[in-house]
């Protein structure tokens, strides 16, 4: 009967093959084709930036030539330098390099954006640095410690270090490379602009082991964080030397957007628990006044009085954040909002009016922003859905058709009618390019999950190094955590970690004691830790003692994760 | 430059987006009144609304084409641009996504179609729009329509009077308008025109209304009460309708669907590949057939032994596929004919352990002395409790058993002497239900008999540690077999949903459907209250009895399904990574078997505060001797493990020291993770049997432990060493860089002297060239005064020449006086004539050197400017 059974199954099958395959939907976008379409994306793109428009920081795609817009360091080049790596084109990163550290100069006379210097600049080169070895660069010997390009970051941001100097510890929004702030440059700054440092002034201070990149950078976002609204909020500009918001439109968009962003990846980088508190207090109360129906929108930042309901293209960026601390499921309900949007214009509009379902005037462009893919890439990472393939692939077929012109892509002016505009921003091959490739490309270098790893000796020791866990900063520059731990900190663990080591083939008896103390503080505590570093984590635990679970840790998913895939959400039942 | 900066370009003129021999009419400029006027010479149309930059526009493409080309000759395609901004699609309508597929049946539109965008599911749709009535003329048809799952809407009548009847317009219309509302079509209309066929489901009246239920009694539409219009009819129909097994189709955006449905209660989620446009679904059938019989709780229904009676008599003309499911399930009894046979799964060796020892229980019945038992009831139930109670008795010695071949061995029964019993067994580990099913035609069927009985029999045996034990006592009433109306018997009702694997396998995937298998089915009940699912094993074959088991194994009180693990087939176990990824299979093995000490890290991939730490582990697995320390990770996202393993936050650090490996340890959350507090954490609950008296065990053990020790080492010196060399390296690159710079200082000084010493012959030539300008100076300054000089002494001469004259012409006019007088003075005048002109001529000679003077003057000046 068996046979039976299983013979008429046999035949049915025969009767299913019959007329069509399985449909198109069901085998979501084919990966490897979409992967090489990126890539010759980038090359039509950084070819004809390196043909018409080098050395000049952008490439106007239209007229085909270059013009110089957030200083004159060819822009362009030092953001696409990574992507170079990432895309495997390790011959070219090394001309790049060369060619950076020959042509790039910051003595010159120009008003920069300290935060656009920082991410683009500071955040490339420091990027470069770290990947140079896995480009094949003969690397000299202190490194990851030292060498060229982390001078060349280092340049770049101690000419950004006389911006900080206000009474608040919050920088100015322009410095002049040259002669530092100008007198008459005003104090307001946004919200972005004064908290978005952390993960490039810390990495360069532990890189070099001068404090003062990381303290400028931590003073800035306590003055934030002491400046924040009865309810919890921050507005998007403040005065600088007073200290009083300009514009009190809160929101996770733009003005505020890496504030966020750089709390979080802070937190990771350095494990620093104040950072994750304090985006653990905003996110409740983002959660409380701006958000509805999984939108988030702009509130004013005292009252909690909904000011403006648009999303803003610059928000995208929120669910990949999200997702990075384990809210999956929210993030992806975000994430499916924005999809919408996109789906309705090819593109996202600066402003997207949410009650009307449409653009907001004079705000209809979109400048090939990669906020909504880097978050797909992310939420890929965490849930495998094929709707995530299905955006790449949109983002794929959009930028294509509507924005490729002979020199490159340009900026669509207007989403209503796909006009374009004669620019091509340094983000579309720093970030917009590099997230698709990473979302089409799961065995990347970058995805590693630790299964890889490189050991490294430096004269302070040995070091682990590229296993994964890349922090990207805002700019999509990936920065690796493990070197962070590379340079001064390492020497300072190593004779403990030897000492205890010897512990492991000792005799066990005599030393147990101690190790004991410093772990059982829970039943009381011990009146004085022989160690240093046991009587300040002695500290640290007072503190956190009313927290359950750290607050550096994801909470595990759902059993209703497993079914959240293509479309489908779950309210909580929390 | 400037100009440059307001250069913008308008979009691309939009090109056509179909091939050009293509089936579809592609209206690319969006001309949407042409459209409309193509649509007057055609019944059934269907537009196809696109974006040319649409991701999706462009997929759904391929598979319009493809309806297209099959159904050209009865459908008109139409493909309108509406997103050109020029064109009068995009004036007219407002889309918020792409694409949009309008159906027109003759004037009666547009109906949208919502369904997946797959040629089969579009073409299917589009059928359903030609013909929205089925033509119901025979017996075996109706009977055909109403054995159908989906629930079916009929229609009675007479043609003979009219053209047509009154009241089909309005019917016909109503069909239209069931597949705008109920866009996956499962609904079904038909109309009978035969007075006979009507009378079988007592419609007697020309244009009443039927609703057909099969669990609950069938409806006639109530004109009385309703306005017969195609709105009502389709409203009374979609409320109406039964749904005892449905259709999941997510659309793919965003959607509460399963999250809605799932919180109902427990679902079986049945996953068959479908085609819908298949003449037969065999397998559909069969798994209709179970859901019918399980929602079948009221036996004395009206319609049902109704249907139950057609299909008795119609059955040579009757769709093969019933008969089909008929002949399966009686094939399912014969099966209970095999000697009754018992699956007995002994208490693990460790409560988590994924290693059971199963035996296979059977009476044997040819030792038997009953001689009534071949009939039914086919397994006595007391004959097998007595043979589980002589089992459980000798279980010890089946507990030793870890073979993977089957070991078999016979036994006296304990009550009755007279009967045999077999016992085989094996170790298996989770997948023990693979045994089974290899040896399916015989265990399979009695394993899931079951009754209430459990419940008494459990305080009559004393056998307490064998926990499944109750879901093996087979059910007395063994004709209770079938399922039929299990649904309100039991107090853990399913709902019944179907899903197409060929859209929809990703779901089974992430319930642990094997990645491998070629063949796309799959069953698994999901239970989202108790956040636990169970799947159908996928070795045996998705039919009617497997499903039926799988139900009823659900249903029953203590339930012998076991939770399902998801596991991430994708990882292999090795050895010889530095960090062991364990996943849900080897878990057991990695941790709880191995005769080391295991850090455990429970991870994801996606939690930044995990993948920042793989640089720690990593150092961490590196420097522990690799002899007494694994450092194992697991991936939580992919790895389902048991409850009392799961943890609620990543990462998590566990610890479980060797040989006391039930005693794990977590890793405080409130320390930060690096090196030092690993070590010091691994050192503080690592187990050292140093108290006991040194033996020579011991004294082994501790050499083992310097040997490993040196080896560390020697490892550290190594490092060591590279170190050093590291920093040597990194004084020689110092010290050439100081020597490079001292170099530089020099060359530096150097050059300082030289522009010194070129500074000073500079200063030099300066003083030396303002000493020259001086005193070319001076003598410009004396000449100056010598010309003055001159030039005065000239206006003397020349007051003197005026002197003169004035006294030679007083002295003429004197001498003229007396010339009147004196002729004779006038020799006199010549000499003075003479003296008259010598001034002139030095005066003369005077302006020249003037001029000359002049000019010396100009060339001192530029040669000075050039000095300087």
């Amino acid at each position: 009967a068996a046979v039976l059974r299983s013979l008429g199954s046999l035949l049915c099958l025969w009767a299913l093959r019959f007329p069509a395959g399985p449909a198109a939907a069901a085998r979501g976008p084919d990966v490897a084709s979409y992967r090489e379409r990126v890539r010759a994306m980038f090359y039509h793109a950084y070819e004809h930036y390196l043909e018409s428009a080098f050395p000049y920081d952008e490439l106007r795609p239209l007229t085909c030539d270059g013009q110089d817009t957030w200083g004159s360091f060819s822009l362009t080049l030092i953001d696409a330098l990574d992507t170079l790596l990432i895309l495997g084109n390790v011959s070219e990163f090394q001309r790049v390099v060369n060619v950076l550290q020959e042509g790039v100069d910051f003595d010159i006379d120009v008003n920069a954006s300290v935060f656009e210097t920082n991410i683009r600049v500071v955040g490339g080169l420091l990027s470069a640095h770290l990947l140079s070895k896995k480009a094949g660069i003969e690397v000299e010997v202190g490194w990851p410690c030292s060498g060229p390009l982390l001078r060349m970051a280092e340049e770049a941001a101690r000419k950004l270090l006389p911006a900080f100097q206000t009474p608040t510890g919050m920088p100015y929004g322009t410095v002049n490379l040259l002669h530092g702030v100008n007198p008459g440059e005003t104090p307001v700054t946004c919200t972005a602009g004064i908290g978005t440092f952390i993960v490039e002034f810390a990495t360069l201070s532990h890189l070099t082991g001068d404090p003062v990149f990381e303290d400028v950078a931590r003073k800035a976002l306590k003055a934030l964080w002491k400046n924040r609204s009865d309810i919890g909020l921050v507005g998007n500009h403040i005065d600088v030397i007073t200290a009083k918001w300009v514009a009190q439109d809160a929101g996770i968009g733009a003005g505020v957007d890496s504030y966020f962003e750089y709390l979080v990846k802070g937190a990771i980088l350095l494990q620093d628990k104040e950072l994750m508190s304090m985006f653990l207090e905003y996110n409740k109360a983002i959660k409380n006044y701006t958000k509805f129906d999984d939108w988030y929108l702009w509130v004013q930042m005292y009252k909690g009085t909904v000011s403006m309901p648009v999303f803003q293209s610059l928000e995208a960026y929120w669910p990949g954040l999200q997702s990075l601390i384990g809210d999956v499921d929210n993030a992806m309900r975000t994430f499916l909002n924005y999809y919408t949007v996109w789906k309705q214009f090819g593109g996202l509009p600066e402003f997207y009016n949410i009650p009307q379902g449409y653009t907001v005037d004079k705000r209809e462009g979109y400048p090939l922003r990669p906020e909504l893919i880097e978050s797909a890439m992310y939420l890929y990472r965490a849930t495998r859905d094929p709707t995530l393939l299905e955006l790449g692939r949109d983002a794929v077929e959009s930028i294509e058709k509507i924005s490729k012109v002979d020199c490159g892509f340009a900026t669509i002016k207007d989403l209503r009618d796909h006009r374009l505009d004669n620019r091509m921003e340094s983000f579309f091959l720093a970030e917009t390019i590099k997230y698709l490739y990473l979302l089409f490309d799961p065995d990347n270098f970058i995805h590693n999950d630790g299964s890889d790893f490189d050991v490294v000796i430096t004269p302070y020791g040995e070091c682990v190094l590229n296993a994964g866990g890349y922090i990207f900063n805002t700019e999509a520059h990936p920065i690796d955590p493990a070197a962070l731990h590379c340079c001064r900190k390492r020497k300072e663990e190593q004779w403990e970690v030897e000492d205890l080591m010897q512990e492991f083939y000792s005799l066990k008896k005599t030393k147990k004691f101690t190790f004991k103390r410093a772990f059982d503080h829970g039943e009381g505590e011990s009146p004085k830790d022989p160690e240093g570093a046991s009587s300040e984590k002695a500290g640290e635990k007072r503190n956190s003692k009313k927290n359950s679970h750290s607050l550096l840790s994801c909470p595990s998913q759902s059993f209703n994760s497993k079914l959240a895939v293509l479309g489908q959400v779950f309210l909580d039942n929390t | 430059c400037s100009r440059a900066k307001d250069v913008t370009m308008p979009a691309k003129l939009p090109v056509s987006f179909f091939p050009p021999r293509s089936a579809v009419v592609d209206l690319f400029r969006g001309q949407l009144d042409y459209a409309d006027q193509l649509r007057q010479g055609s019944d059934i149309v269907l537009y196809f609304f696109y974006a040319p930059w649409c991701g999706q526009s462009i997929a759904a493409r391929e598979e319009i084409e493809l309806v297209a080309s099959r159904l050209s000759d009865q459908v008109l395609f139409v493909a309108v641009n509406c997103w050109w901004n020029q064109g009068k699609c995009r004036k007219q309508k407002h889309f918020f996504y792409f694409p949009v597929i309008h159906l027109y049946h003759q004037s009666f539109g547009p109906i949208e179609y919502k369904g997946p965008m797959s040629a089969v599911y579009i073409e299917k749709f589009v059928r359903r729009v030609m013909t929205p009535l089925l033509y119901i003329s025979s017996r075996s048809k109706l009977l055909d329509f109403l054995s159908n799952y989906e629930p079916g809407v009929l229609g009675y009548f007479e043609f003979n009077a009219s053209p047509q009847p009154p009241g089909y317009l309005t019917f016909f219309t109503s069909a239209l308008h069931a597949l705008k509302k109920d866009y996956l079509g499962t609904i079904r209309f038909g109309v009978i025109t035969d007075r006979r066929v009507a009378e079988e489901i007592s419609l007697e009246h020309s244009g009443s209304v039927y609703l057909h239920r099969h669990a609950n009694t069938s409806l006639m539409y109530p004109k009385d009460i309703m306005n017969y219009t195609a709105e009502n009819i389709c409203k009374w129909a979609l409320e109406n309708r039964e749904m005892l097994i449905r259709w999941l189709r997510p659309h793919g955006g965003k959607s509460l669907l399963l999250n809605n449905e799932l919180k109902k209660g427990p679902a079986l989620l049945i996953f068959i590949p479908y085609n819908p446009l298949a003449e037969i679904h065999p397998l559909l059938d069969e798994i209709t057939k179970v859901a019918l019989e399980y929602h079948k709780c009221n036996k004395s229904q009206a319609a049902e032994p109704d249907l139950q009676h057609l299909g008795d008599t119609d059955s040579p003309a009757f769709d093969s596929s019933v008969t089909d499911a008929h002949l399966k399930l009686s094939e399912t009894f014969s099966i209970t004919k095999y000697p009754c046979c018992n699956t007995v799964v002994l208490p693990q060796w460790h409560s988590i352990s994924r290693t059971h020892n199963v035996c296979e229980l059977c009476v044997n019945q040819t030792l038997g002395v009953k001689p009534d038992k071949v009939h039914v009831p086919h397994c006595n139930f007391l004959e097998i409790e007595a043979a589980l109670d002589s089992f459980y008795l000798q279980e010890h010695t089946f507990f030793q058993v870890i073979s993977n071949t089957i070991e078999c061995s016979n036994f006296l029964s304990f009550y009755s002497p007279f009967s045999y019993y077999t016992a085989c067994c094996r170790t298996v580990n989770r997948h023990f239900l693979s045994f089974i099913s290899s040896e399916k035609t015989i265990f399979q069927t009695p394993k899931v008999a079951f009754s209430s009985h459990g419940k008494k029999d459990n305080t009559q045996f004393s056998i307490p540690h064998i926990e499944d034990r109750n879901c093996f006592i087979p059910d007395l009433n063994i004709s209770n077999i079938n399922i039929t109306g299990l649904s309100c018997r039991t107090n853990k009702t399913l709902n019944l949903y179907l899903l197409d694997s060929n859209l929809f396998w990703i779901y089974a995937e992430r319930l642990g459907a094997s990645r491998s298998t070629h063949l796309k089915e799959f069953a698994a009940i999901v239970d989202m209250k108790e956040e636990v699912h169970y799947v159908l094993d996928q070795n045996q074959s998705l039919v009617g009895p497997t499903l039926e088991n799988f139900i009823k194994n659900f249903s029953v009180l203590y339930s012998p399904l076991k939770r399902h693990l998801v596991d991430d087939s994708s990882v292999h176990f090795q050895e010889q990574r530095v960090i062991t990824e364990v996943t849900t299979n080897t878990f057991q093995e990695a941790v709880f078997l191995s005769e080391k000490n295991v850090l455990l890290l429970y991870y994801a991939q996606w939690c930044g505060f995990c993948a920042s730490l793989n640089h720690i582990f990593i150092q961490l697995a590196r420097l522990l001797p690799p002899d007494n320390f694994t450092v194992a990770r697991i991936d939580v996202t992919r790895n389902d493990l048991p409850w009392e393993f799961m943890t609620d936050h990543l990462p998590t650090i566990l610890f479980f020291p060797h040989q006391r490996k039930e005693q794990s340890v977590k890793f405080p959350e409130d320390f930060p993770v690096n090196l030092p507090n690993l070590l010091k954490f691994i050192l503080h609950h690592s187990s050292f049997s140093s108290s006991e008296p040194c033996t020579k065990e011991c004294r082994h053990k501790e050499s083992v432990l310097q040997q490993g020790h040196i080896s560390h080492l020697e490892r550290e010196i190594q490092k060591l060493r590279s170190e050093i060399h590291a920093l040597h390296q990194a004084h020689d690159q110092l010290e050439a860089q100081l020597s490079e710079a001292r170099r530089e200082e020099q060359r530096l000084q150097q050059q300082k002297h030289t522009l010194e010493k070129q500074h000073k012959t500079l200063q030099l030539h300066s003083e030396q060239l303002q000493a020259t300008y001086d005193q070319k100076n001076q003598e410009l300054l004396e000449m100056a005064e010598k010309l003055q000089e001159l030039a005065d002494a000239s206006e003397n001469l020349l007051k003197e020449n005026a002197l003169l004259r004035i006294l030679v012409a007083s002295r003429e006019g004197k001498l003229q006086s007396k010339d009147e007088i004196k002729e004779p003075l006038q020799s006199e005048q010549t000499p003075s004539e003479g003296n008259n002109a010598s001034p002139s001529t030095a005066i003369a000679t005077l302006e020249e050197k003037r001029i000359d003077n002049s000019d010396t003057i100009e060339t001192e000046h530029s040669s000075g400017n050039r000095t300087e």
